[in-house]
């Protein structure tokens, strides 16, 4: 039925468009500080929303004289290992959970989702201590199992490994790089494919590795271009493991960069405005790409192609 | 030895349900068998075994004479088409009906040939750069049949290949698929719920019920001289009219004494007569008509007998009912079946 009466549509349009000024103005409240020198801003005597002439400056600025541009390098190597070792992992672990038959694989999905109710937050200390020295565990089992002490007996030392992977760019990324979310997404899009297919692949010759990149792949892009750039995002933003994680500036990615920004001088009025400037500086191309990719995303999230 | 097919005390389980019960049959080089059932009876997992696609649970599944029962699917030059096409959605028909080439390593020059003369047997020639979507159901079901044909296998299997297709398009496709196998030669084994294509389509059909072979033999033997009551109230569109009676050496009687027949079977015993073969319009026999159908060819009584028991009977098309809705009718001796009340076996051999 097409709704003919206009008061719907103009009340509609009222509601989006209130939606949109509330979405919107922190934006534009962003952008019109950026454009303020600091001058300004402190003689203003806080944030004014009238348009200043120094947002070339303050870009520039940011680009220029501030560690930013060389973090933003970072944070696109985090965000896209994150994203892709999200990405691979769940996959290839939905298609072992979907396609093969398994007494356990109804537990081992529940394990798989149990995981999403710990977040890194939570085991943070943790995390850091086992990033610190990869080899912990090895140690611990060596300790635990009495080699060690065999080994101090017979050859005079004992075995300690010591592998620290804090400040490199997998000490940053593997610990956020879990994720189950996109197994149940995987999940139900395989289960949403003509169940004969893996085995019409097998008739054709196919096996289990060969039926996952000649088939199951390139059937499954528009999930995967969704979830990644999902990922991606979700890399791109996250804050406290890098925070901890990474200590030499260049290793840092924006975002952390971003914060350092604001807390330069400590009996200094922030730099509001530059800090803005930066803030639009490190999220052009997150904004950019969702704007390119938006419907792919839509599309992927809804599985509406088959 | 050629492309015969052997089970041998087949048999399979799915967490300790019996499915298919130590079943053994022989399949001839180049035979158009049928496996008809229904839904539930093992022909889709006996199918799937033979492929390779299920693990059989006991039991040898030989193909050429060679023990095949372990091995993977594309070791035992089975090919298969599958009951919802199962295409590769992502590919042209062309990549699709060379995929298996591919994966063996067939080399381009030669693959594009095959492709181009399997599409040729399936008349699909001009659709080669399609996507299976923009394809009818029809055709979709010639890619699955090129796909299958390609590789020449020894093996053709049909797991319900028509039962998406309108009746109308499943006629065509029951003719093609006859031609077919006649110019393959393959060994086609045709799994179906429906019973026109197995006794239209098959040189021999395997009536399975409850993982079982209740008959094993020619449309015409199946459909003349079927061997279990299963057979006969399974085969035949109405079935088998099935009544138990008593035979006393001379008559078979119903048990209100009614004389049914004349035969020399001594003691209980079920009868069978097809609904098509009972005599109208004369005989000793009257019942009362309690529903009629006429289909232009011929029509369709349903009558009640005096014990109660109700028939049916396809008599020519006008035939003159009596008064009272009365109908006389007759049991021609030669067209009567016996079967054993206790095991369902047929008993007059």
């Amino acid at each position: 039925m097409i709704e003919t009466n206009g008061g719907i549509n103009r009340t509609a349009s009222i509601i989006l468009i209130a939606g949109i000024i509330f979405i919107l103005s922190p934006l534009a409240i962003a952008l019109l500080v950026a454009t303020q020198s600091y001058e300004d801003f402190v003689a203003a005597g806080g944030i004014s929303l009238i348009p200043g002439r120094h947002l070339i400056d303050n870009i520039a600025h940011i680009a220029l004289e501030t560690n930013l541009p060389r973090q933003v390098l970072s944070s696109i190597i985090i965000a896209t290992s994150v994203s892709a070792i999200k990405c691979a992992f769940a996959f290839t672990a939905t298609f072992a959970l979907v396609f093969f038959d398994c007494r356990w694989s109804k537990l081992i999905f529940a394990l798989t989702i149990a995981t999403v109710m710990l977040p890194l937050e939570l085991i943070v200390v943790t995390t850091y201590q086992v990033v610190a020295n990869v080899a912990m565990p090895f140690n611990w089992l060596v300790d635990l199992t009495g080699l060690g002490f065999l080994m101090e007996r017979l050859g005079g030392v004992a075995p300690h490994l010591e592998w620290n992977l804090l400040d490199t760019y997998v000490g940053i990324a593997a610990p956020i790089a879990t994720s189950s979310t996109s197994v149940f997404i995987y999940r139900q899009f395989f289960l949403s494919l003509p169940r004969d297919l893996p085995r019409a692949a097998a008739m054709d010759g196919a096996g289990p590795i060969r039926f996952l990149i000649d088939i199951l792949l390139p059937l499954s892009k528009t999930p995967l271009i969704a979830t990644f750039i999902f990922w991606f995002i979700g890399g791109w933003t996250s804050y406290l493991w890098p925070l901890v994680a990474a200590s030499s500036s260049d290793m840092q990615p924006a975002i952390v960069g971003l914060s350092r920004l604001a807390t330069s001088e400590q009996d200094r009025i922030p730099e509001v405005p530059m800090l803005m400037a930066g803030a639009l500086f490190v999220s052009f191309l997150p904004v950019v790409l969702i704007a390119v990719m938006q419907r792919r995303i839509v599309k992927g999230l809804n599985l509406s192609e088959k | 030895m050629g492309n015969t097919i052997e089970l041998d005390q087949v048999s399979k389980a799915f967490d300790g349900k019996t499915v298919i019960d130590s079943l053994s049959a022989a399949f001839e080089d180049g035979e158009f068998v049928a496996i008809l059932g229904p839904s539930g009876c093992g022909k889709s997992t006996m199918l799937n075994m033979i492929a390779g696609l299920e693990r059989v649970s006991a039991g040898r599944i030989l193909i050429g004479g060679a023990q095949v029962q372990d091995s993977p699917p594309k070791d035992r030059g089975c090919a298969m088409v599958f009951q919802n096409y199962a295409l590769y959605p992502h590919m042209a028909v062309r990549d699709n009906i060379g995929y298996a080439l591919k994966v063996a390593g067939v080399p381009k020059l030669e693959r594009e040939r095959r492709i181009v003369e399997a599409a040729r047997i399936v008349e699909l020639g001009d659709y080669l750069d399609r996507r299976p979507s923009a394809l009818s159901g029809g055709q979709r079901q010639r890619v699955a049949i090129a796909r299958a044909i390609v590789r020449e296998p020894k093996v053709l299997l049909f797991d319900e290949p028509l039962s998406n297709l309108d009746a109308k398009l499943r006629h065509g496709m029951r003719m093609e698929l006859s031609q077919l196998h006649r110019r393959i030669g393959a060994t086609s084994i045709f799994v179906t719920h429906d019973q026109i294509e197995a006794m239209t389509l098959a040189d021999r059909v395997m009536l399975l019920n409850a993982g079982r072979i209740e008959q094993f033999a020619t449309p015409h033997d199946l459909y003349h001289r079927p061997a279990t009551t299963f057979v006969a109230g399974f085969i035949g569109a109405p079935p088998m009219n099935l009544m138990a009676v008593e035979g006393d050496g001379a008559t078979l009687c119903l048990p209100d004494g009614t004389v049914l027949a004349h035969h020399a079977h001594r003691g209980p015993v079920t009868l069978g007569i097809r609904p098509e073969k009972i005599a109208t319009g004369r005989g000793a026999l009257t019942a009362k008509l309690l529903y009629r159908e006429d289909l232009g060819s011929h029509s369709s009584l349903l009558v009640r007998l005096p014990g109660g028991q109700t028939i049916q009977i396809a008599s020519p098309f006008g035939t003159e009912i009596g008064a009272l809705d009365e109908i006389r009718f007759d049991f021609p001796a030669d067209q009567i079946h016996l079967f054993d009340q206790k095991t369902g076996h047929r008993a007059d051999t």
